[in-house]
């Protein structure tokens, strides 16, 4: 009896490390086959892009969507931004004496990193989930097939404007971001302070470099291009119905935050190669 | 359709802004770093430029003037900096200027700070090449503060075995401070001495009444009058 007990436990046992290493196994084949679908519908995209005809009325119209009705949300948080920062590294600047580094301080900060980032991961909170659910729905509601069989090219005309639109349309919102951060972060300093708007404009020139706005600017390409590109394959490649319209959404953001961080930590790796 | 136009146009405004800002930045630094501005190129040699670097200031009496151009070691103890510096400020650098390695504030940046030169020299000309003097280091200022706070140590040790000689009444101050037996010496000293001042001006007093001294003392008294009056 005991020596049957025995057996039945190293079965068990036996039983659960096969099932822990089939769901290591498959989740791995998983990541890998999600990889091959992404690199394909990467591909498929520039082979779109650049294949005529093109859908300008679309890209316009996803462009006005995606860029200028992002410009308050973007706007509210670049300026909340600029003014905390100020606030929050004023103290200890004012340990050191150095309360006049101040404005060159927080510009070079909002401008290399804190202003790319934030915007591009509010960017990807607002703009990629709403692709992932708009498409995911289309494609649950069968309207992207519908679209295929009435001789639209639903890759062409809902992916492709999209993706472009985006790619665009963050690198203008950074910059916009970043000139709304930095009048917050003017008003920070006269919270306690009083410096002229032609001081702080001098200081922030004085210290900024090439280097600091090239690689920020160019990496908001990036960035854009992730977040709608991420957004699309989720919503077009969505399934399960309105339930797969839900974790289109999620999904889509969650990853396309991850990526930002990782293109992010890239970018300064290629930056201080350069500089 | 007027919806669309109009969204066309909020767009087309929202996507010049954003370049319109991106052109005003690139033009600004551009300015900061003379790229748009007329300049002429000077060049210095350096046996030692303490971490100054491509792009640092170039200050001419308070005022920056220009950017470090490029830097290139030379020989082993030799440093060539190239400055690009703007035309404007040309006329008032003379020939005799002399371009010294400063510090922007105590933590700022390396800078290069040019001397005008004398009054009636020729101003630099472009490729010139300008007299430099060596910055002060901080291992310089380290060192020379260690031979102070050596020679500090040295006067303290010997101040206080001073001080212990005198609390134990050795030598002459020691003796003066510490010693009540000298004191009193002293003092009796005093009262001798006074004693002996009023001795003397009574003995004065009988001379100035004797009969062979009068004379020479009534003499004395009417040439301090005359004194007096004149």
């Amino acid at each position: 009896m005991l020596a049957n007990s025995k057996i039945s436990n190293k079965m068990d046992s036996k039983k659960v490390t096969t099932s822990s290493e089939n769901s290591y196994g498959k989740s791995l084949k998983g990541f890998f086959e999600e990889v091959t679908l992404l690199t394909r519908f990467t591909v498929r995209f520039f082979k779109e892009l650049i294949k005529p005809p093109y859908e300008f009325n679309e890209f316009f119209k996803q462009s006005y969507l995606i860029g200028y009705k992002s410009l308050p949300l973007i706007a509210i948080t670049g300026f909340i931004m600029g003014l905390v920062l100020t606030i929050q590294s004023r103290p200890t600047l004012a340990q050191f004496g150095a309360e006049s580094w101040l404005p060159a301080m927080v510009a070079v900060s909002i401008i290399r990193e804190i202003g790319p980032v934030v915007t591009a991961l509010i960017f990807a909170g607002k703009v990629g989930s709403g692709i992932g659910a708009e498409l995911a729905s289309m494609k649950v509601t069968e309207q992207i097939d519908a679209m295929e069989v009435s001789g639209i090219n639903p890759f062409k005309y809902l992916v492709v404007t999209r993706i472009l639109s985006a790619t665009l349309m963050l690198p203008i919102l950074v910059i916009l971001s970043d000139v709304i951060s930095l009048y917050g972060a003017y008003i920070g300093v006269n919270l306690k302070g009083d410096v002229s708007f032609d001081l702080f404009f001098i200081k922030i020139f004085d210290k900024l470099v090439f280097t600091d706005v090239f690689p920020a600017v160019i990496k908001t390409f990036f960035f854009g291009f992730v977040v709608a590109l991420l957004g699309c394959y989720k919503g077009y490649n969505s399934s399960k119905g309105t339930e797969g319209v839900a974790e289109a959404a999620n999904t889509s953001v969650v990853y396309a935050s991850l990526m930002i961080f990782i293109l992010d930590m890239i970018a300064v790796q290629v930056t201080s190669l350069f500089s | 359709m007027k919806k669309a136009t109009g969204n066309k146009i909020r767009l087309g405004i929202f996507v010049s802004a954003g370049f319109a800002l991106l052109i005003v930045c690139i033009y600004l630094i551009g300015e900061r770093q003379q790229l748009f501005s007329n300049t002429f190129h000077v060049s210095g040699i350096f046996k030692n430029i303490s971490g100054l670097q491509i792009g640092n200031n170039i200050r001419f009496s308070g005022i920056n003037v220009g950017i470090v151009d490029d830097v290139e070691q030379l020989t082993d103890t030799t440093v060539k900096v190239d400055m690009l510096i703007d035309n404007d400020a040309r006329k008032f650098m003379k020939k005799n200027a002399k371009a010294i390695i400063g510090s922007d504030g105590l933590m700022g940046n390396k800078i290069v700070i040019i001397t005008p030169g004398t009054y009636g020299q020729k101003p630099l000309a472009d490729n010139d090449v300008i007299a430099t003097e060596q910055p002060i280091t901080m291992d310089d200022i380290l060192i020379k503060l260690k031979v102070t706070g050596d020679n500090a140590a040295t006067i303290t040790s010997d101040l206080a075995i001073v001080m212990t000689n005198i609390r134990e009444g050795k030598g002459t101050i020691g003796k003066l401070l510490m010693d009540t037996a000298m004191a009193n010496e002293v003092d009796q000293a005093v009262v001798n001495i006074k004693q002996g001042a009023g001795g003397f001006k009574q003995n004065m007093n009988a001379a100035s009444k004797n009969v062979l001294l009068r004379g020479y003392f009534k003499k004395k008294k009417k040439k301090d009058e005359e004194k007096d009056k004149k």
